[in-house]
């Protein structure tokens, strides 16, 4: 083994043995992405298919006409795709601030007259947090009471109502491409808690090497033939490797409980878990270098990975956030990385696809490597000189 | 045939900033000794140590161990330089013996010769039985003492101890100055820093007296303190901790002219004349404390120490 490599190795050699030195605190690094990541799949979990089917408004109706119109009108609402509680105005109210109720149709008087149901208005009271859901039920209301014109014109010309009731049947499919499986929430949720928990372990490596350079070890491998390279790879290599370990078992985990499976290229699934890998231990090495003293790194270090991971659609998938927002994160490492996993594992994708992804997050860590190094170079130098730093 | 002395500073300078810390410093170590550097708290002591084990780069002048310049041959150099830091320098979750693996194979020594390197250190620390204890859960004695193994483990000529005796207990102090004494029979060139006068005058060879980055005194304990005229002195060993009233107690008793220091279980009594010493060592012992040990040097060394004089005999380049 050449002479480097082996200096390499043994230092890396020393972290694994201080990482699995502490058994239980090893285990938990393994089971709490896991733990993490079944939670969230958990949440998030819908079976596309049957959702639109099983899904009802939760609507409030205050009947101020009480007109046998507008109790069928009720009535049809509430045996379509809302469920309706009749209530007076005042209850109504109660209910919306109490939060047990978002939205309430108000039926107002003389809604139903000649004159009013030719442009019949209806009033919708909404609590300020259930302005999408109001949106829903103006639809549902629309529908029914174009139903209701529709028989109050037609009717009386002879046309059979019920066959314009449904003008149109729509079948709902969740489109399937080639190598595509439906959207599973484990394999997201898998994916953005496995690099959210690679960004912690990262931090936890790179604290450790700025404990090790405030004390006694780093001025004993100092005076050692030793270059500080070596000492910056050891620690490097021997972060990644228990990243990478990190990333097969949990997706071990998610393949075997839940059946996340990776659709598409497994060789872009390699190269992907690779990179983050490599990315988890530059971000080691920057906390070390940049993070002064640990307790001020640490703090840091959390509101980053947190900002990063969220940004990032480790949590939610972005498109849920603002279009702002979204373009921001194009400048994030953990937005490419999801991006990638999530076209690896649930979309199917090619390498051909998701190689801007790999690329992007390998990227990154070369940037990370680089800047802690340097940095590291510089601080060192310093010190020598006598510089405390 | 390798030189006599075994480490050499010429004219180092070590600056923190705008700060001197060392000002122009040069030393020979012969082969065999052990040397004390002595000073309080900021005169330079630690950067001094730090230089010769190659951590800081002095700003001027070299610093060469067995004639190899640190600047010419930093690896050999480094191999031929082993430092004990003041802090505990071992990761206490690893076992003594992976410490011991792990950096011996830093020095490239392959595995026969670290499997019988590791054995021989641990025999002349005498924690052979304690190989596979995690270093968390030895005492603070043995602690130190796989400190000491780990920085001989790659046989370095020069040996560099920085306040190796902080937080030891007198029992585990005289085992590791036992290991010492070895270890300079042998051949080794021992280095070592404390502010403990007593200690330094008890243990080395030689004392260096560092003030403000510069060495105003290097020679024998007994020829430093024949330099000053003595005033009454001593230094004791308590059995235990002072109760704070007792100190107080003490404190209201005590003469005018006496100095009294209580460092933890340490004592340093001074008075301009022996009988005064005599009674204010009867006040001591009437209120009921009780030594383990106690001792009157020569106070020459302590003038210098304080920086009071500078000796006649004082010897910059010995």
């Amino acid at each position: 083994m050449p002479q480097a490599w082996r200096l390499i190795w043994n230092l890396a050699r020393k972290d694994w043995l201080l990482f699995f030195a502490d058994r239980r605190a090893a285990l938990l690094c393994f089971t709490v992405p896991i733990i993490l990541a079944s939670l969230f799949g958990l949440i998030f979990d819908r079976p596309s298919d049957s959702m639109a089917g099983t899904m009802r408004l939760k609507l409030l109706v205050v009947d101020e006409d009480k007109t046998d119109t507008t109790r069928r009108m009720i009535h049809d609402l509430n045996s379509g795709r809302a469920e309706v509680q009749v209530v007076d105005r005042a209850t109504a109210e109660s209910l919306m601030e109490s939060r047990h109720y978002g939205v309430t149709l108000v039926l107002p008087h003389g809604f139903t007259s000649r004159e009013a149901f030719s442009r019949p208005r209806v009033e919708m009271l909404y609590h300020p947090l259930s302005a999408m859901e109001s949106q829903w039920a103006e639809g549902i209301v629309t529908e029914i009471v174009m139903k209701f014109k529709a028989r109050e014109f037609l009717e009386p010309l002879g046309v059979e109502v019920s066959r314009i009731d449904k003008p149109l049947v729509v079948e709902r499919h969740a489109a399937a491409f080639a190598g595509q499986q439906r959207f599973n929430s484990y394999s997201h949720s898998f994916s953005g808690m496995t690099l959210q928990y690679l960004l912690f372990w990262g931090m936890e490596s790179g604290l450790l090497l700025l404990r090790e350079r405030q004390s006694g070890v780093w001025r004993r491998l100092r005076s050692a033939p030793v270059p500080l390279w070596a000492l910056l790879a050891g620690r490097a290599f021997a972060t990644g490797t228990i990243a990478l370990l990190q990333v097969l078992t949990t997706f071990s985990f998610g393949y075997v409980a839940f059946g996340v499976t990776i659709t598409g290229s497994w060789l872009g699934f390699l190269l992907l878990a690779f990179a983050i890998s490599v990315l988890a231990s530059a971000t080691g090495l920057l906390v070390a270098a940049i993070g002064g003293t640990e307790a001020r790194a640490r703090s840091v270090c959390i509101l980053a990975i947190l900002a990063v991971s969220m940004l990032g659609g480790l949590w939610l998938p972005t498109f849920l956030l603002p279009n702002w927002v979204q373009e921001l994160s194009l400048s994030l490492p953990t937005t490419w990385a999801m991006r990638g996993l999530d076209g690896l594992t649930w979309q199917g994708q090619s390498l051909g696809v998701v190689w801007p992804c790999v690329l992007a997050v390998a990227g990154f860590a070369m940037l990370f490597l680089v800047l802690a190094v340097s940095r590291f170079a510089w601080s060192e130098a310093r010190r020598k000189r006598g510089w405390a730093t | 045939m390798l030189p006599s002395v075994a480490l050499s500073l010429n004219e180092i300078t070590i600056r923190y900033g705008e700060v001197i810390a060392v000002d122009h410093l040069s030393l020979n170590v012969e082969r065999g000794e052990i040397f004390g550097l002595l000073g309080p708290n900021g005169s330079g002591k630690s950067s001094m140590l730090a230089a010769a084990a190659g951590v800081l780069t002095p700003i001027e002048g070299t610093v060469s161990v067995d004639g190899i310049c640190r600047r010419q041959k930093p690896a050999e150099f480094a191999s031929r330089i082993g430092l004990v830091p003041q802090e505990l320098a071992l990761y206490e979750e690893l076992s003594a013996i992976e410490n011991l693996r792990f950096f011996g194979r830093l020095y490239g020594m392959g595995r026969r010769e670290l499997r019988s390197r590791v054995q021989f250190v641990l025999e002349h620390v005498g924690l052979l039985e304690r190989a596979n204890d995690l270093v968390g859960k030895l005492s603070g004695g043995m602690k130190q003492r796989i400190n000491l193994a780990v920085a001989l483990l790659h046989g370095p000529s020069v040996l560099l101890l920085d306040e190796p005796t902080v937080a030891l207990d007198t029992v585990s102090r005289d085992t590791l100055f036992a290991t010492l004494y070895r270890l300079r029979d042998e051949g080794h060139s021992i280095i070592l820093t404390t502010h403990l006068l007593d200690e330094a005058e008890q243990w080395c060879d030689r004392i260096g007296i560092l003030q403000r980055g510069s060495l105003v005194a290097v020679g024998k304990p007994s020829e430093l303190t024949r330099s000053t005229l003595p005033d009454a002195l001593m230094y004791g060993h308590l059995r235990s901790h002072l109760p704070i009233t007792t100190i107080q107690a003490v404190q209201e008793q005590m003469p005018p002219e006496v100095e009294l220091e209580i460092t933890g279980r340490r004592v340093r009594l001074s008075a301009p004349t022996s009988e005064l010493l005599g009674s204010a060592l009867a006040i001591l012992l009437g209120q009921g404390v009780e030594f383990v040990s106690f001792r009157t040097p020569p106070a020459g060394l302590e003038h210098l120490f304080r920086g009071e004089s500078v000796p006649a005999v004082s010897n910059l380049r010995s």
